[in-house]
């Protein structure tokens, strides 16, 4: 076991140094300028050239990429141009609600894509199946911002239960601000059970062939001890390597529904840091995002081994 | 399973429901404190008003600082912090000015001629209109606890509606506050700056010892009341979310809402007020008259003969409700309206154009129209526009680009001939475009120009400044540095409690309540 984790350890570092390299590369390969975007409509050639000195811009790449990688090894991740304060700073405000929405949305679309996984396998070719297979298909079909419009108008401007937007009032509690999360992790979790349902059926229907499934129904089990104990135990392993980059995708941003519920999420933040060319946020956020995932890898790994001792062997 | 844990889980999950109050009814959103939510179209990218002309800022801060001058409702110049206005010298080159007394800054100080004298010459330093009023500027001095003296080159007329301008705003803040980049906010207005939370609010507490003129208001000036205890001005990018906000009542103001939710708005009477203010802003083309093959005057003028602005703002508003085809710069009753050469406006004549153009010697260079989806309304008039121009046989290539891109690439004279934008219809002629001034993007240069403007900004008396703007919109024709599309109209929404609330091109709060 220690191995496998001094060997995953090292996978990361190697990874992370690669993502450092290629997100400072794309973000500054892409046209635009901050401070263009800062100063706006009127700025002359002058204004920009002086606020570009004031941000280190002026600098030639190579050295702006030294200095930046500098930073990063004492942990810093800069300062926003348009935020006025640390990255860091800047990404742990919108840690809560990016961190809430998803594991609430992952909590629904387990809890709904599962059980609908494992019924429509069991149920092959029936009704049930046809249905449930049906909804996977539209809730991979299902554009976000079209669905968050639409129960945003059912739940939050017919019948007024949730607010349309924001995270909660100055102040607000957290049942207040859990309450701003209900509608987008709705969104979100119904969507995404779609893509849970499909595995979780696909695996399901592979160990349901299986002869110890068989061997189990024939020395007279009943049939739900079988399906939940000797088949979903073994079908786990893929089910749970979606649910857990379910939960990497969401934290990496939900940008979509972030947006259209206008969440103060990591998602949030990095769409108007890539549309203002915030230079520091897309770097330190893009980072710290694949960090996440990395992370959230090596746990998955780590789950399987729970799941399925024969991983470990 | 037993009976027990079951009950158990289904207490558990009850309990869960409660917490994050499924199905209970949203709380008004200005429980305890009386507060006002109001939907913006993002995040400012600064507080720094000075250093910025986004209007987004200028909404904000306009309740946190206050300038010398500003507009009344008709466009006049009325004073602000100034006590009246100023005297001026004969020749129109000394601008006196009087501070009221006993004005106090959010720090409690007194307001006086250092902060005044620091923070307009920081103004002059950062912000761009700044730097072109600095340029008129041959001092400015404090001449005592409450006077300041503004001494020019030359006499130069738009100097107060500069000071008064809300956006990129000659704002009055205590000096001892004054930084690069800004820390704290001190100012002077109805309102302190108390927190922002990044993409989830800016938030504004009232000043209790603020110091409001006596006068009666009108438009921007005259007396301010803070009666609201709070604002909050909430960031919500996306204009559909604005619209179903405004409609659910969460917030007491939504800003620049899609035309298109105009009917939907109107139908939910009782649950939100339509605002639909005409002549907010106009679309304009900007020509690069330095470079490419739109360098030559003849040529701009073949090109502005084939477009139809009309099509072009059909396609970029839709809603007739929310556009004007006009060409007068300036919209009919105002001092600056005028009718010279508007005969070469919306033409569409491509059988013209292609003989104008041929006959100046274009042989079919490219037409680089260089424009972004940030906003639909560009993009649509950018489609129409090319097809205008290939039907005079004009060989236009749409070049689309994320906004960043775009402000980037039209510094480059050599990456475009025309590119789309748009501006607020200010009531000076001086504030916008900035192609009027020097060194803007078209790089428009020429001894017509620099008579006309020369005569406009030397005359100090406002009622023959109408006359010599007609003579510039006249070149503006001729030459073509830009074209004036028309004028568009915003669509916002207010809440039905909100009180007192008139339209502006910069919304503001004070002097407004919620009815019980």
């Amino acid at each position: 076991m220690r191995r496998f984790l001094l060997a995953r350890l090292g996978g990361m570092a190697v990874v992370l140094s690669l993502v450092a390299v290629l997100v400072f590369i794309l973000t500054r390969a892409a046209p635009g300028d901050p401070v263009a975007v800062l100063l706006g409509d009127q700025a002359t050639a002058d204004d920009i050239a002086r606020v570009q000195k004031v941000y280190g811009l002026d600098r030639s790449l190579p050295e702006q990429f030294v200095l930046w990688l500098r930073e990063l090894a004492r942990g810093n991740l800069g300062d926003s141009i348009f935020l006025q304060r640390p990255v860091t700073q800047a990404l742990w405000e919108r840690a809560e609600p990016t961190t809430l929405l998803a594991l609430l949305a992952v909590a629904i679309a387990a809890l709904v894509g599962v059980p609908c996984g494992v019924v429509s396998a069991v149920f092959r070719g029936r009704l049930v199946d046809q249905v449930f297979t049906g909804f996977a298909m539209l809730g991979a079909s299902v554009p976000s911002f079209w669905f968050g419009l639409v129960l945003m108008q059912i739940f939050a401007v017919s019948l007024g239960w949730f607010p349309v937007s924001g995270y909660g009032e100055p102040g607000a509690s957290l049942a207040a601000r859990l309450h701003c999360l209900v509608l987008p992790a709705t969104v979100l979790g119904v969507l995404n059970s779609a893509l849970i349902l499909r595995f979780t059926r696909a695996s399901m229907l592979d160990v349901l062939g299986e002869d110890y499934v068989r061997t189990a129904r024939a020395k007279g089990l009943p049939e739900t001890r079988v399906v939940l104990k000797h088949a979903l135990r073994n079908a786990l392993v893929p089910i749970v390597t979606v649910i857990g980059l379910t939960v990497a995708l969401m934290i990496g941003g939900a940008v979509v529904t972030e947006t259209v519920f206008g969440l103060p999420g990591v998602g949030n933040l990095v769409v108007s840091a890539v549309t203002r060319r915030d230079y520091p946020v897309i770097q330190g956020a893009l980072l710290v995002v694949a960090a996440i995932y990395v992370v959230i890898n090596v746990l998955i790994d780590l789950l399987y081994t729970v799941v399925d001792p024969r991983v470990n062997t | 399973m037993s009976v027990a844990p079951l009950r158990r889980r289904i207490a558990l999950v009850a309990a869960l429901a409660c917490a994050i109050g499924l199905g209970a009814p949203v709380p008004s959103p200005a429980q305890g404190k009386s507060a006002l939510n109001l939907a913006m179209i993002g995040e400012p990218p600064t507080l720094d008003v000075q250093s910025t002309p986004a209007d987004l800022v200028c909404i904000i801060m306009q309740h946190v600082y206050e300038t010398l001058y500003t507009f009344d409702a008709k466009s006049n110049l009325v004073p602000m912090l100034a006590e009246g206005l100023p005297k001026v010298s004969a020749d129109g080159k000394v601008y006196s000015i009087a501070l009221r007394k006993g004005v106090k800054l959010h720090s409690g100080r007194d307001l006086d001629a250092e902060d005044v004298v620091a923070s307009l010459k920081r103004w002059m330093e950062v912000s761009p209109r700044g730097k072109s009023v600095n340029a008129q500027v041959e001092s400015l001095s404090a001449k005592g606890p409450l006077a300041v003296e503004i001494a020019l080159k030359n006499a130069y007329a738009p100097l107060l509606a500069q000071l008064a301008m809300p956006s990129g705003m000659a704002a009055i803040m205590a000096k001892e506050s004054l930084a690069q980049p800004l820390k704290e906010f001190i100012g002077t207005g109805p309102y302190r700056f108390k927190e922002r939370r990044p993409d989830q609010y800016v938030l504004l507490t009232r000043f209790d010892g603020y110091s409001a003129r006596t006068e009666t208001p009108i438009g921007y000036g005259g007396k301010r009341t803070a009666t609201m205890e709070e604002l909050r001005f909430v960031p919500v990018p996306n204009a559909n979310t604005r619209v179903e906000g405004a409609l659910a009542g969460q917030f007491h103001y939504a800003d620049l809402l899609p035309i298109e939710a105009l009917g939907r708005l109107e139908k939910a009477t009782g649950k939100v007020v339509p605002l639909l203010t005409p002549s907010f802003g106009f679309p304009y083309l900007v020509f690069n008259t330095k470079e490419g093959s739109m360098a030559q005057q003849a040529v701009r003028k073949a090109a502005q003969t084939a477009l139809g602005p009309g099509e072009m703002l059909a396609a970029g508003f839709g809603d007739t409700r929310s556009f004007i085809a006009e060409g007068n710069h300036f919209p009919k009753g105002t001092p600056f309206y005028s009718d010279a050469g508007t005969s070469n406006y919306n033409e569409r004549d491509a059988r013209k154009s292609k003989a104008q153009a041929e006959q100046a010697g274009y042989k079919g260079e490219p037409v680089r129209i260089l424009t972004s989806r940030q906003y639909d309304f560009h993009h649509n008039m950018a489609l129409i526009m090319a097809e205008q121009l290939k039907r005079a046989g004009f060989k236009a290539e749409l070049n689309v680009v994320e906004w960043a891109t775009l402000l980037q690439r039209r510094a480059d004279p050599k990456l475009w001939d025309i590119y789309i934008t748009h501006s607020g219809l200010f009531p000076e002629p001086m504030l916008s475009p900035p192609q009027l001034g020097d060194g803007a993007p078209g790089w428009w240069t020429s001894p017509a120009k620099t008579a006309a403007l020369a005569a406009l900004n030397q005359e100090p008396n406002p009622a023959k400044r109408g006359p010599l703007w007609a003579k510039v919109q006249q070149v503006v024709y001729d030459e073509v540095p830009y074209i004036q599309v028309g004028k568009f109209a915003s669509l916002s929404a207010r809440s039905p409690a909100l009180e007192g609330y008139t339209p502006h091109t910069y919304p503001f709060f004070w002097n407004t309540s919620l009815k019980n």
